[in-house]
């Protein structure tokens, strides 16, 4: 689970129902329209319960060169910082990493 | 280059509310790695869990994922070297995985858009309806014996022998249903399947349909997931457009279609005689079996009903091989289990585990422990059809044949962790309230049953209980075990006779001393200020919600027990031991 770095761009909202009520919709309209904004060159894609419900909206980042990894407790502002953080500046964004869950 | 550097996770797995050292071995490490020069060389992240819990400050280094525990602040100038590949630093390094999770059902949950077909495809999807479909329907339920599988929704029927009894069936047409229905309390599996692997569970039926020559699926979902259930008709559009369903699945001779029916809102209707009802229009009440719905189901004629997370298993069978399967979980439970894991525990959520494992691990590898921090008690298991197991049995490993033992059952996969504030008889006295509310009332042993028991906890509970009740309680039970039609009212006294089994002390202590240990029964509560261990903070009085605590600083505080609603705020925030809750 997550030992290596990812080879693709990606960023993924769990969007069932547990993420939904914690918020992930504005999450993903968040990210949908930053990332426009910025022309920056990532999919924003939705799926669906991951299992850590506690931690709920989930956003799971795969950036090149940087390891996989899913933040919890994401809101609009969170969002942002994983946009100018991780995916522009390519450091990992503080305090909201979740690893508890293993990656197939 | 830059971009490859090292990242270093860290986290104080050992924080509680009060003290958390993440952030000072973070300063510390920054400090260290300015002092060297390698501040750009390394990065380091705080993380907020790092899969590893109650192992005092732990790193874990990136790529690679080594991980390191009980890291004192001493220890950091070692770990910039064992980081930058100096060294090795075995003594704090930890060697055992800590994820202690199996992902077979929810391999796609939260990996794939379940709005998206090809992504379910490129995860290995339909692959195993193609194999099936090169094979003959014996092969296939061959297969399924060989697997293993048991019942998910849990009484751990195996699955190959309803197929088998269902596709040796005269009678057609024949008919399968995937079990929707799930309504045990804190219980969300099957909809987190649904929602987030819906062609998973097409993928089981179709696979389930050519091997009972039937070509009609019912996905029998409950009106409550409104989401699962749109996911679940975009699905079954997107598979008739490539061709999964439909007339003459992938140029074979076999055809099969769906059809989404909506539970109205009844426990009961979970019981698959009532469901079946349910689905034909008339009132979901249970009949008694036999026959069995494969002999006489749906319509009269032969029907399997299996479970979501069972339909979801079958996909990962077919593709895989039924070998594949066996091999993970116990020899008598095979596979995994997804649990929904609820009640005092830190990381509630959903989880999937090997059959075997132990609830130790579940509840505190994977969980991360007790949220409160006091000691755990107790592990509910199976809703209102289950028992719990206390503490003392927590190395016992999870599967049919041992939860039974322990008087609980598999269940559908609730799990609900309690710590010494949950009172055993509040708890059986919630889920009997659940099963007056939904026992359909068709059976006297059920419909009369809950209601006593239920009459009997509301005595304890109130202080008015005396010992007799207990063996009327166990006498009720036991009856309603035996003479209850369905499975409801057969299950229903499990988590009352079940917590009398292993907490009798606690019924005697509401009975004989009219007080609940655990402040839960609000009738046996009285709260009180003690002058002389009162420092006169006010804290109490400022969060008491009814402002029922008068008094000042002088004269100190008192509760006014006409006003005073038992909520425990006072004694939850004294931080002197002065509220007294007895």
């Amino acid at each position: 689970m997550n030992a290596g770095m990812a080879t693709v761009n990606y960023i993924k909202v769990g969007m069932s129902t547990c993420g939904l009520a914690a918020g992930a919709q504005e999450v993903f309209n968040t990210l949908t329209q930053e990332v426009a904004r910025r022309n920056l060159n990532i999919p924003v894609l939705k799926c669906g319960c991951v299992g850590m419900c506690y931690a709920e909206p989930l956003v799971e980042v795969a950036v090149e060169g940087l390891p996989t990894v899913i933040y919890g407790k994401v809101n609009r502002d969170v969002a942002v910082k994983i946009l100018d953080k991780h995916v522009m500046g390519k450091m990992i964004v503080q305090d909201y990493v979740y690893e508890g869950v293993p990656r197939t | 280059m830059n971009m490859q550097r090292p990242i270093v996770f860290i986290k104080d797995t050992g924080a509680t509310a009060k003290r958390d050292a993440t952030r000072e071995i973070y300063t510390s490490l920054l400090t260290l790695l300015t002092e060297r020069g390698l501040q750009d060389a390394i990065q380091v992240v705080r993380v907020a869990d790092i899969g590893v819990y109650d192992k005092g400050v732990v790193a874990k280094v990136l790529p690679g994922g080594k991980l390191y525990a009980n890291i004192t602040p001493a220890d950091l100038p070692e770990l910039v070297e064992a980081v930058l590949g100096a060294r090795d630093l075995a003594r704090l390094q930890l060697t055992t995985d800590p994820n202690k999770q199996a992902r077979l059902v929810l391999a796609n949950c939260g990996t794939i858009d379940p709005d998206s077909i090809d992504d379910y495809i490129a995860a290995g999807g339909y692959e195993g309806l193609r194999k099936a479909l090169t094979m003959s329907p014996e092969q296939v339920i061959e297969e399924m014996k060989a697997s293993g599988l048991r019942g998910r929704g849990g009484a751990g029927f195996p699955t190959w022998l309803k197929w088998q009894l269902t596709a040796r069936q005269q009678a057609t047409p024949r008919y399968v249903i995937c079990n929707g229905d799930e309504g045990d309390p804190g219980a969300y599996m099957d909809r987190s399947i649904l929602e987030g692997d819906p062609h998973a569970v097409l993928e089981g039926m179709l696979i389930g349909g050519y091997a009972m020559g039937s070509a009609h699926g019912i996905l029998y979902i409950r009106a409550e997931y409104p989401l699962a259930v749109t996911r679940m008709e975009k699905a079954i559009i997107q598979a008739r457009e490539r061709g999964f369903v439909g007339e003459r699945i992938l140029g074979s001779a076999f055809s099969f279609d769906f059809e989404v029916r909506l539970g109205a809102g009844a426990f009961v209707c979970g019981e698959e005689t009532s469901l079946i009802a349910s689905v034909e229009g008339k009132r979901g009440t249970p009949r008694p079996r036999p026959p069995f719905p494969s002999v006489k189901g749906l319509w009269g004629k032969p029907t399997t009903i299996n479970n979501v997370e069972t339909w979801a298993n079958v996909p990962f069978i077919l593709r895989r091989g039924g070998a594949a399967f066996a091999a993970v979980g116990t020899t008598q439970s095979a596979g995994t289990k997804v649990f929904a894991m609820t009640g005092m525990i830190r990381n509630s959520g959903l989880i999937e585990v090997p059959m075997g494992i132990s609830l130790r691990e579940i509840v505190y590898d994977i969980g991360g422990g007790v949220a409160s921090g006091k000691p755990l008690k107790a592990v509910q298991t199976g809703g209102p059809s289950g028992g719990v197991i206390p503490a003392r049995f927590l190395d016992s490993p999870v599967d049919y044949e041992n939860l039974g033992k322990l008087g609980s059952i598999m269940g559908s996969g609730g799990l609900i962790v309690m710590d010494e504030d949950n009172c055993m008889v509040d708890i059986a006295k919630f889920y009997l309230q659940f099963c007056v509310d939904e026992s359909c009332g068709k059976c006297a042993p059920c419909r009369i049953g809950t209601y006593q028991l239920l009459h009997y906890y509301t005595k304890i509970s109130e202080g008015r209980g005396e010992l007799a009740d207990l063996d009327k309680i166990r006498s009720i039970g036991q009856a309603m075990q035996k003479a209850s039609l369905c499975g409801l009212g057969q299950s229903a006294a499990n988590p009352a006779l079940s917590t009398l089994r292993y907490f009798e002390d606690e019924y005697k202590e509401h009975i004989v001393n009219k007080r609940c240990p655990a402040r839960k029964c609000k009738a046996l509560v009285t709260y009180t200020i003690l002058p002389d261990a009162c420092k006169r903070c006010s804290l109490c009085m400022k969060s008491c919600p009814v402002k029922a605590i008068s008094g000042d600083r002088t004269v100190g505080y008192t509760i006014n027990q006409e006003l005073c609603i038992k909520c425990g705020q006072c004694y939850n925030v004294c931080k002197f031991g002065a509220v007294k809750g007895a």
